[in-house]
Parts: C-alpha cells; structure tokens; sequence
C-alpha cells in the first residue's frame, strides 16, 4: 500500500469522523438553536398563514427538529382542503389559573388530567382529585368526561356529569385551572 | 366535496389517521437511531482497519470477530429500546458505541505496537468488558420500568456509595496500583468500585436535593451579598466534604475526591440556584487541596510535576509520562500521524489514563477536537434530557449524570494537557478500564430511561398547592 493511499485513508477517517458530529448535530439542530417561539397570539397568526400554505403546497412543513419541531403528519387531515367544518381543536390553552398563557398539542386520543403524575395534564391544587378528568377524542370530537372527582369539573361553567362535548373555545374548570381547546 | 353527511366521513378519516398515529409515531426516535447506530459501527469499523493498515502487522482475524460480535450486542440493544424505552433520546447509545469502538481500536494499535494477543491484549479485554456493561445496561433498562422507583432508593443509593468509596482502604480486598488505591481485587477480577460510587452519589444527590432544597436555599442570613445557609443546613455539603477528602488523603486520588465534591456542588447549584453554594464548595476545596499537597508528598509530587514538567529533576521521574504526553501531542500536530504510524506506546499506560494522548498523536488536533465533540454532545444530551424532564428527580439526575461526566472529562483532557494536575481517573468510554465502562454504559441506560419518561410524562405540570411560585413547566 502506498503512502498516498494511507494518506488519503487518514484523511478519509477524520472526515468520516466529523461528518458523523455534524449528522448528529444536524438532526439536534431545533434543539440546539431552539425552536419557534409559540406564543398563543402567534401560534394562531401562524397557523392561519399555515392553513393556506397547505392549501397549495401540502409537503411544507414549519422549520423543527425531529422531537417536536413540526405538527405531526397524521393531523393534517384535518386541514384538507375543502373541509368545510370548523377547524377541529388541536392544542388546550391554560386561560385562568397559576399557568395562564401556557399550551399543549392535544394527543391523538385522549388526556387524563388529575393530581397524579401519571396524568397528561397534572394539576396540583387544593381542589383537583388524583384521577379528576380526561378529554376523550371520539370519532365526533373531543369530550370532557369527570372522573367521579370531588370538586367536579366544569364546562362553561356547569357541572359535567356524564361526557359531554366540548366545544371550541369553551372554558373547562378545574380547581383554579380554566383551560379551552383552540383550533 | 360529494359527501352526504359531514360528521361520519370525518370520523371515518379521523379514525383511520388515529391508527396510521400509532403504528408509525413510537418509532420515530428508534427509525432516526438506525443509521446513527449504523454510522458509528462503520466508523469504528474503519478505524480498525485503519490501525491494521497503519501498524502493517500481521492481520490477526479475532479482534474482527469479537467486534462482530459486538455489534450484535449493540443491534440487541436498538431492538430492546424499541420494546421497552421507543422514546428515549436517539443519540445517547450511538454516541457512546462510537466513542467506546475508537478506544477499542486505539488500545487495540497499542496491543500492536507491545505485542500483546489474545487474553494478554488489553483490546481483548475491552471487548469482554464493554460486552458485560452493553448487557448490563440492557439489564438496567428492563429492570428500571421508571426512574421515579430510583428516588425511593435513595438512602440506600448513599449506603452503597459509601460502601464502594471504603472498599478499597480495606485490608485484603483493596489494592495499591501506582500510589493510589483506588482498586479491590476479588479472585481474578479486580475494579474501581469508585466509578459504580458516582452512579450511586448522583442517585444520593437527587434523591435528597429534591427534598431539602427549599431549606437549603430559602433559610439564611444575608453576607456579602449572598445568602449565606444555616448550620444545620451544612451538615449534608460538609459530611460529603468530608468524604472527598478521605478518599484524598486514605486513597491519594485527587481526580476522584474532584469528581464526587464537584458532582454534589453542581448538583446542589442546579437544585437552589444559589452561587453561595458553589463559592463556598470551591473554597473549601481548593484550600483542602492546597494543604493536602503541601502535607501528602504524592499530592505534592503532582503540583510540581504539573507547575514545571520539564524540570530536568523530574523529566525522568514523576513527569516522565505527561511530558511524554505532550511529546505525543506534539508529534501528532494538526492532522495526526494516522493510526498506527504514530508511537503513542512510548507513554506509560498509553491505552487507560493517557488514551486522550495517544489518540492526539495518531488523529491529530482534528481527530481529537471529533472525539471532544462526540463527548460534548453526550453531555448535552444529559441536560437536554434534564431540561425537559417532567419531575424534578429526573432532572436532577439527568443533569447530575451529565455534570459528572464532563467534569471527569475535564479532569482527565485537563490533567493529559497540562491545565490542570494530572490525576489518576479514566476517559468515559474510550480509556482501557472495565469498571469505568460498566458505569459510564450505566448511565447510558439512565438517560436512556430518563428520556422515555420525559416524552411519556406529563406535558404540563400545574402546581399551586402552597402558594408559592409553581417550580415545573412544560415538560416535552
């Protein structure tokens, strides 16, 4: 073998050395320059602006990283186009309470909320049961059923006793918490 | 849209996208895994043929074989994370194969250079060693369901800390390996029990900080402008003082006594938020280790050796292997000499304590600044995992884990270069070493499972419980 071959190898080596670093800090990149700052006003701008876009080019997807960064796949059958219903809820906005301003993407079939850590959604006030509540994703859309809680659960502001629907932009109580579920 | 009925089709569509969800969405971390996994073996793969090339010995088939059959393991472990852990974070066990392939093939180049083989090559051994730690790591995954259970065990987790830090002033068991006693040897097998005592005390730490922090950072007087804590809150951060510098002073290990009085102080910063702490841990300890080294001459010998390496009174002695360290360094300037062509075997223990040296010299400032990345990446791992935890243990560990592991990296980069004393503790997951590589898999394992909780856990944590301000965020 060659001197220049052993050169070229060594070489070889580093740069496969290094394109493995960049290909891992390739795919960090939403993690290491941080994501999109979502803000509820924002958010909603964004997705309007979103809803358009996929009108004409579907394939688009929001700047992110393979964690979190863009909307999963499977949800944008809900913005086909034509779709003349209402754009069905996607995240749960925190509106009263400790947390106020603050979101989360609605999972894909249901969201326990309660004191126990277990739950999607934990709560830890004076008033919330360990088990208090899940939002259910039913083939007609999301509903709230209490989870025989001692305080109860209240959508817009009467007491839920058997699962109910909810619809977009009602309040949920919760102890001191009021959340809604937004488009 | 010729649809009769708006509400059925759409349930229809929901329910067929709610299923697609499932059968794709758990895999997604494990399918971005693969072709890491994938790269890493192959550039472990080349680097062995690389150092075969470069030392133009003849070509011994058995290594090739055990690195087989490594890879094996390390497939074993992909698939195990997809049943039991799917979301846990995709770079760790890359990272970490690589890292370990690389030490293997460069103390494999130095089995060449002494002409060791078979059970004699420490490379042999690495592999046996490396294939024990993959398979307790795939232990620890299954066994440990959720780390919270860790958190009842924590007490427990100081004890055996404790248990490991004694273990070698033990007569009969404890061994006395070049001045410093660090090793117990049982029948054949010997190891640094000091490495398992990390894992331990990081479990210890958060366990407890996430009781006692209020205490610890809310209650004090003010002095100086920091907040100064009370006496029965010191009682914990001098008890473990006090641990360090027995093993300073009964094992003559700087390095370690660093590393444990380190992981508590970063581990009680990130907890309070409070510098007083830090200010005052650091204090102690630079003042412990500056009378340590003017009382115990193995101390001393490291000052000198580390302040004027090139003294003509040590060159021969006490500074013989950092200096000739340097020489590898230097030798490999930017590029490296490439592997195999380099003599990083002039070096005592080239393949465990001065790793880092040897590969300087044979891949050069950019192999090296490569390896330097992969270990920053995985400490960022660690905290991004920390980061985003949903309970406070969690984090705590995770940023522990992580913390501990770089400033051990610190220490070993710091004491090869010269920035600061040269001390006797083991590169993570490259030096010769079977105790270090058991644990450091370990923590592998623990991040592995700390971040499937993370992307399991809760997604917003509301606490208001006490009227104080809520401590938890969003979560993944």
């Amino acid at each position: 073998m060659s001197e220049l071959t052993y050169m070229l190898l060594k070489f070889g080596f580093l740069a496969l050395m290094w394109v493995f670093v960049f290909g891992v800090v390739y795919a960090l990149r939403s993690d290491l320059f941080g994501q999109q700052v979502r803000r509820v006003v924002a958010r909603a701008r964004e997705e309007q602006m979103a809803a358009r876009a996929t009108a004409t080019a579907p394939a688009s997807t929001p700047v992110g990283g393979p964690r979190r960064g863009s909307a999963p796949p499977a949800l944008s059958f809900d913005e086909e186009p034509g779709s003349t219903q209402q754009t069905p809820p996607r995240r749960l906005v925190i509106t009263d309470g400790p947390k106020a301003g603050l979101e989360l993407e609605l999972p894909e079939e249901e969201l326990t909320i309660g004191r126990s850590a277990e739950s999607g959604l934990v709560i830890r006030d004076d008033f919330t049961s360990s088990r208090h509540a899940r939002l259910l994703h039913w083939p007609t859309g999301w509903v709230i059923q209490d989870l025989d809680s001692t305080n109860g659960t209240f959508l817009d502001g009467a007491r839920v006793h058997a699962p109910t629907p909810v619809p977009l932009r009602t309040p949920i109580t919760i102890g001191t918490t009021t959340f809604e579920l937004r488009g | 849209m010729p649809r009769s009925t708006e509400t059925p089709a759409r349930g229809v569509s929901a329910l067929t996208g709610a299923i697609v969800v499932r059968l794709r969405k758990p895999a997604r971390l494990r399918n971005l895994e693969a072709p890491f996994l994938l790269g890493a073996i192959l550039v472990v793969a080349a680097a062995v043929a690389l150092v075969e090339l470069g030392t133009g010995a003849p070509f011994d088939p058995s290594l090739s074989w055990q690195l087989l059959g490594l890879g094996g393991l390390v497939v074993v472990v992909h698939v195990v994370l997809r049943v039991v852990a799917p979301e846990a974070d995709p770079f760790v066990v890359p990272i970490a194969v690589l890292l370990g392939g690389i030490g293997i093939a460069q103390i494999h180049r130095i089995d060449i250079a002494e002409g060791l083989t078979g059970w004699d090559a420490a490379a042999t051994r690495q592999v046996v060693w490396t294939a024990i730690a993959i398979v307790l790591a795939i232990a620890t995954l299954i066994v440990v369901r959720n780390h919270r259970t860790l958190s009842r065990y924590r007490y427990l987790a100081m004890l055996v800390a404790l248990i490991l830090l004694v273990l070698p002033m033990l007569p009969g068991i404890g061994k006395e390996v070049n001045g410093a006693r660090l090793w117990v040897e049982v029948g054949p097998m010997s190891f640094q029990p000091g490495e398992f005592a990390k894992v331990a005390l990081a479990v210890f730490f958060a366990g407890y900080l996430v009781t006692a922090r209020d205490s610890l950072s809310m209650v004090g007087r003010r002095f100086l402008g920091m907040r100064l804590p009370r006496a029965r809150d010191l009682g914990p951060i001098l008890i473990v003082f006090a641990a360090s510098m027995l093993v300073l002073v009964v094992q003559r290990d700087l390095g370690t006594a660093l590393l444990y009085f380190g992981l508590f102080l970063g581990m009680l910063y990130v907890a309070t938020g409070r510098l007083s702490w830090v200010v005052l841990g650091v204090v102690l300890f630079v003042g412990g280790a500056l009378v340590a080294s003017r009382l115990l001459p193995y101390v001393g010998n490291r000052f000198a050796a580390w302040l004027d390496p090139f003294n003509p009174d040590f060159i021969e002695g006490q500074s013989y292997q950092l200096v000739q360290g340097l020489y590898g360094f230097a030798a490999g300037g930017t590029f490296g000499t490439g592997l195999g062509r380099g003599r990083p075997d002039i070096t005592p223990l080239a393949g465990s304590d001065f790793i880092m040296a040897s590969l300087g010299e044979e891949l050069g400032l950019v192999g090296l600044f490569a390896i330097l990345a992969l270990l920053l990446l995985f400490v960022g791992r660690a905290f991004r995992i920390g980061f985003s935890g949903g309970d406070d243990f969690g984090r705590l560990l995770a940023v522990g884990l992580g913390f501990a592991f770089a400033l051990q990296v610190f220490v070993v980069v710091g004491g090869v270069t010269r920035v600061i004393p040269l001390t006797g503790l083991t590169t993570p997951f490259l030096a010769a070493g079977g105790s270090s590589l058991v644990a450091n898999w370990i923590i592998v394992a623990l991040l592995l499972r700390l971040s499937d909780g993370v992307r399991r856990g809760p997604r917003i944590v509301i606490e208001s419980a006490t009227g104080d301000q809520p401590r938890l965020v969003v979560g993944a």
